[in-house]
């Protein structure tokens, strides 16, 4: 399946600010979207809740993971949130 | 159907009146928000559940439906790593509605220039779900909105 692995640099980690709009962004895709810390269980993108409980800080590697039309894209974008600073 | 409690004691106001967009714009979720007594208390749950995230300044609590309901303590306070909070219970703890889950001084948390205002929202809902029940005057316990 498609993924893209990346460092998360927000000082807040996937909270607030790059926790909404990460779930927003992922929510809008029509294909299932997960995302899971580097050994960690995959758990919904598209939930605001499962994302919070996931609890990632700034410095963790995540794996987001999404496969059908779109993609590529997709994931490009939703690395592009969970690297920003 | 969800009824979710006030955490803190203060006046309930719209979650668009909040100082942060985010939250204003209801980007993580709909619901309330409270500009808390300033006065040392503690923060209660808004339902029964289980604490599946505890920070000093935020935690979230999720009932037996599966329902998450996040209370947020302050704006920008995560920067605070902590200072001016006291928890009261762990994570993965099951509480009860009302029952008292962070300590903290709304006055201490204003005299490091932040926002104290209490931001309760409900997590995956979507806003027309959500119907506000008070403005003005609330104590901790205190039904503060519905989740339909």
């Amino acid at each position: 399946m498609p993924e893209r692995k990346v460092i998360v640099k927000s000082e807040v980690g996937l909270h607030a600010r790059p926790a909404a709009t990460f779930v927003q962004t992922a929510a809008k895709a029509p294909i299932e979207v997960t995302l899971a810390k580097a050994d960690g269980e995959p758990v919904n993108a598209k939930s605001i809740l499962s994302v919070l409980a996931l609890d990632v800080r700034q410095g963790e590697v995540i794996v987001i993971r999404a496969e059908g039309e779109g993609s590529d894209q997709l994931l490009d974008d939703l690395a592009a949130i969970a690297a920003a600073p | 159907m969800t009824t979710v409690l006030a955490p803190v004691a203060g006046a309930a106001v719209r979650l668009a009146a909040v100082p942060d967009p985010v939250f204003a714009e209801g980007m993580v979720g709909p619901g309330a928000a409270i500009d808390p007594a300033r006065s040392p208390g503690s923060a209660v749950s808004p339902i029964d559940g289980k604490i599946v995230k505890l920070h000093p300044h935020a935690y979230v609590v999720v009932g037996d439906d599966g329902r998450g309901v996040l209370v947020h303590l302050g704006i920008n306070t995560v920067q605070l790593r902590g200072q001016g909070f006291e928890l009261l219970v762990a994570e993965g703890d099951r509480v009860t509605a009302g029952q008292p889950v962070v300590a903290w001084d709304p006055g201490v948390i204003e005299a490091t220039g932040r926002s104290p205002v209490c931001l309760v929202v409900a997590l995956d809902a979507i806003a027309a779900s959500v119907t506000e029940l008070v403005q003005g005057p609330v104590q901790p316990g205190d039904e503060l909105f519905r989740w339909g």
